[in-house]
């Protein structure tokens, strides 16, 4: 689960941003994201997460700016070739844009809070399908779902 | 870029490096991992020309390296050990590379060594071990040259080192087009940064290949089939590198794509399934097994 966001007080990076020191400028409003190093899906990959659970819970607004590829890069110390993979990755799948020479950019159309709720939906249906097929009644689903704390 | 041909070396009677052909590209971060004594060191020395090759060729830029100044510029060697003149203090070292590499940036050397908390009047030979690397680093660094080539350097460096030297990196890579190279055992370090990984095991490679291929093209899946003929049906025609049954789980190493591999097991009948991703030290550890190295052998007979 994507932990969603931090404004860091992570030891690691505040020891790594003061050897670092000069030339890292945090830009106004700069979301920072965590990795999980025991997870083994690839760097990248969490990072496009990380990226769509904040654009999707609004915690980034639409052309709201992404943090550079090279600042995000010293931040979490890894390579600069990932971040670059996954903000391509993000543009692949229309949350974010680029305008070259100034950065990357979170997408300004509400499709994608749209989008994530229909592929929920369908994910959802699947499920439901199943566990009816388990011999649960519709009205017992329903009252789970009425106790759910949301 | 870095091109190695047919690269060989033999030191008496051991061939350290057996025909090795391997690319570096430009503004990536290359990992040179392989099992003790697979010729990492001897493949890196070539590359800095500090060795002279029996066979086979290695350019940097299009420039043969050995005896030539031109390429020996653009590289900066840390050896594992890394050598420091006696008596010597970190300044003492400034002046030496800063007189051989045009570019050393003086400023940006001693920031550094402050920031790293070391002092650049004391005797080298005083410092610990971590120390010492960590000045061979910050050295090679501020040398600015295109590539760096780092002999099992981040391996004895503190957790809070390493992430601070990775963050440099990071900032060197972008603004100037760093391009780091590094042999290391230290894989589970080396597969969050690398891009392109070389495996060497006696002097020959076993594998080069992008990070992400190499991980794309090995799955391992463990499950339960619901007879024997679903078995085969579903592992027919797949290249198997390691097969393990505990009761009825079967966990099993492919060489083969994740779609390639859930395309098989949709068309089968299983108890369960799960494609689960491997570990670079995992991969390491089946492919070198395929050839024999497989520790088990060795400490069991």
């Amino acid at each position: 689960m994507a932990s969603a966001f931090l404004y860091t007080n992570c030891t690691i990076t505040n020891s790594t941003l003061n050897i670092v020191g000069g030339g890292y400028n945090p830009q106004k409003g700069d979301v920072m994201i965590i990795i999980d190093y025991k997870d083994t899906r690839p760097i990248y990959e969490q990072v496009v997460e990380r990226f769509k659970a904040l654009i999707l819970k609004g915690v980034m607004q639409p052309d709201e700016q992404l943090p550079s590829v090279r600042n995000l890069a010293m931040e979490l110390s890894i390579n600069p070739n990932t971040i670059q993979k996954a903000y391509t990755e993000l543009e692949r799948q229309d949350f974010i844009y680029t305008v070259k020479g100034r950065g990357s950019f979170v997408s300004g159309d509400g499709k994608l809070v749209e989008t994530r709720r229909q592929e929920c939906l369908e994910e959802i249906l699947r499920l439901v399908r199943e566990v009816l097929e388990l011999g649960m009644t519709k009205m017992e689903l329903t009252l789970e779902i009425e106790k759910m704390q949301v | 870029m870095i091109e190695i041909h047919n690269l060989t070396k033999q030191f008496e009677n051991t061939r350290a490096v057996d025909e090795v052909s391997v690319e570096i590209k430009e503004k990536t971060v290359f990992g040179l991992i392989g099992t003790n004594g697979a010729g990492k060191s001897t493949v890196l020395r070539m590359i800095a020309g500090v060795i002279k090759p029996d066979e086979g060729t290695v350019a940097v830029d299009n420039m043969p390296v050995y005896d030539n100044v031109e390429a020996k510029k653009r590289l900066f060697f840390i050896a594992d050990e890394p050598y420091f003149f006696v008596n010597s203090n970190a300044r003492a070292m400034e002046k030496y590379y800063s007189g051989i590499y045009e570019a050393f940036d003086r400023e940006e050397f001693y920031r550094y060594l402050e920031k790293f908390n070391l002092d650049k009047n004391r005797k080298i030979s005083t410092f610990s071990k971590g120390m010492k690397k960590q000045l061979a680093l910050l050295l090679g660094i501020c040398a600015h040259t295109k590539y760096i080539l780092c002999d099992e350097t981040f391996d004895g460096l503190d957790p809070v080192m390493r992430q601070g030297i990775k963050s440099i990196f990071a900032k060197e890579m972008e603004e100037r087009g760093l391009t780091p190279v590094i042999a290391s055992h230290n894989l589970r370090e080396l597969e969050d940064i690398c891009d392109h990984v070389g495996l060497l095991h006696k002097g020959g490679v076993l594998l080069s290949r992008d990070l992400e291929d190499m991980k794309c093209n090995i799955q391992k899946v463990q499950c339960v089939f619901s007879a024997v003929e679903d078995e085969l049906k579903a592992l027919n025609g797949l290249e198997v590198l390691k097969k393990e049954q505990r009761g009825s789980l079967c966990t099993i190493t492919v060489r083969s794509t994740r779609e390639e591999v859930e395309a098989r097991f949709a068309t089968v009948d299983t108890i369960f399934y799960e494609v689960l991703p491997l570990s670079l030290e995992e991969i390491f550890i089946s492919e070198t097994e395929v050839v024999g190295y497989d520790i088990k052998k060795l400490i069991l007979g």
